[in-house]
């Protein structure tokens, strides 16, 4: 199998038993896996743990995948349901009757104080939830709006929207005087 | 500031390589090998839709045929046509989004919340169109008779869909339990098509459409069950 080659053939590969495409595809995969769960964790330690988890339900849910079809929204559609996973089970633990909606605003509002080795995660810490998830998608992964409506489980209409009050939203933020000077906006 | 620059701060910040430790790279992929084995992948989604819709039909038609066709030898022919043309569709259109559910990254044309809405209007148009017999006799009684047929048969047809799509992936239980719940639904309103006499127009328009909405409730329930589990 060929390390270089696309996606999709690797996963192919993958779902053949092939060792060597199975761990590029992890190679491949697991930089921007990492990125996405980083994102959105409270606590960036978690991000190693629901990489693992991810790979470990990718694992035993590749003879879903089929070949004729993206890879990516079939990754991120699991890799979205581990991390919504992994939040109620925090939220179960710490015995909090809060809302989804409620803890995303924790999570914004605990990011900045969060070193961080990039700034897309600052960028993005205004935002809700839902409104990182899809940008994440779309400007890490490269995903089209198609395929983050199909990992996303929503429509595409619906997608557009969210990109469009993401949008709103950065341009309030990243208007401020302190963002411009600290190298954010070009 | 225009999109453009919001474009191209997010590229900037996006293009940033994040590192992963090797450590943990190989840990997953250590993890993985002992089990790592060729796999068969699911059938196209039209075997696997088609074997939901047949599943649910063989329900139906085994539960009406215990129970006697009356219903449907009553009904003219194209009442039987309107009818049974719309349950045909619409148990279409529920396996569809069914076994969307099962696979990761499915194009979704309907939520599951708008399954059940199509369905319901649907069904309530299609009556409403058929039945102008607006007196109401034993309304309860009977309505609950025939709830409780349609539920009866419902779930066997839920609880087949859902072993049939057993070797998918369930992405969110309680969205695949409502959608599983309403094909169940569409094939116990088959059976009350099928055996049901009682036309008069607000029991087929509240209770046998009801049996839709039930059944789609009770299998998200069993879908938020299993997720809590």
């Amino acid at each position: 199998m060929d390390m270089d080659g696309n996606l999709e053939e690797l996963m192919a590969g993958y779902q053949a038993g092939d060792f060597v495409a199975a761990r590029s595809l992890i190679a491949r995969l697991s930089p921007q896996l990492h990125r996405f769960f980083d994102a959105q964790s409270r606590n960036p330690a978690d991000a190693d743990d629901l990489l693992q988890e991810a790979w470990l339900r990718i694992h035993r849910a590749r003879h879903t995948y089929r070949r004729e079809r993206p890879l990516l929204p079939w990754i991120y559609a699991i890799a979205r349901r581990v991390r919504v996973d992994h939040y109620r089970r925090q939220v179960r633990t710490a015995n909090h009757e809060q809302r989804w909606e409620q803890l995303d605003v924790e999570v914004a509002s605990a990011l900045p104080d969060t070193p961080r080795a990039d700034d897309l995660e600052a960028l993005l810490a205004p935002l809700s939830e839902s409104q990182r998830e899809v940008l994440e998608m779309l400007k890490v992964a490269g995903m089209s709006l198609e395929e983050v409506a199909r990992a996303t489980s929503c429509s595409v209409g619906a997608v557009k929207q969210k990109v469009h009050r993401a949008y709103e939203k950065l341009r309030q933020t990243m208007s401020l005087p302190e963002l411009k000077r600290s190298g954010g906006v070009p | 500031m225009r999109d453009e620059e919001i474009d191209a701060a997010l590229g900037k910040a996006a293009r940033v390589p994040r590192e992963v430790p090797a450590e943990l790279l190989n840990r997953i992929a250590d993890a993985i090998e002992p089990t790592l084995q060729p796999v068969r992948t699911l059938p196209p989604t039209w075997v696997l839709a088609g074997g939901l819709v047949l599943s649910s039909a063989a329900v139906a038609l085994l539960g009406a045929a215990r129970a006697g066709f009356q219903g449907v030898e009553a009904l003219s022919v194209p009442a039987r046509l309107l009818i049974f043309g719309a349950i045909t569709l619409l148990a279409c259109t529920a396996a569809v989004q069914l076994v969307a559910e099962w696979i990761p990254g499915s194009s979704r044309r309907l939520s599951p919340g708008g399954l059940l809405a199509l369905a319901s209007v649907t069904l309530c148009g299609a009556f409403a169109l058929l039945f102008h017999d607006y007196r109401i006799e034993h309304f309860v009684s009977a309505g609950l008779t025939c709830l409780a047929t349609g539920l009866l048969h419902a779930a066997p047809a839920a609880l087949l869909a859902w072993w049939w799509l057993r070797r998918g992936w369930v992405v969110n239980a309680v969205s695949a339990g409502l959608a599983a719940g309403v094909l169940g639904g569409l094939a116990g309103v088959t059976v009350l098509e099928l055996h049901c006499t009682d036309f008069h127009a607000l029991h087929v328009l509240v209770w046998h459409t009801l049996v839709v909405p039930t059944s789609g409730a009770l299998g998200a329930f069993a879908g938020w069950a299993m997720r809590e589990r």
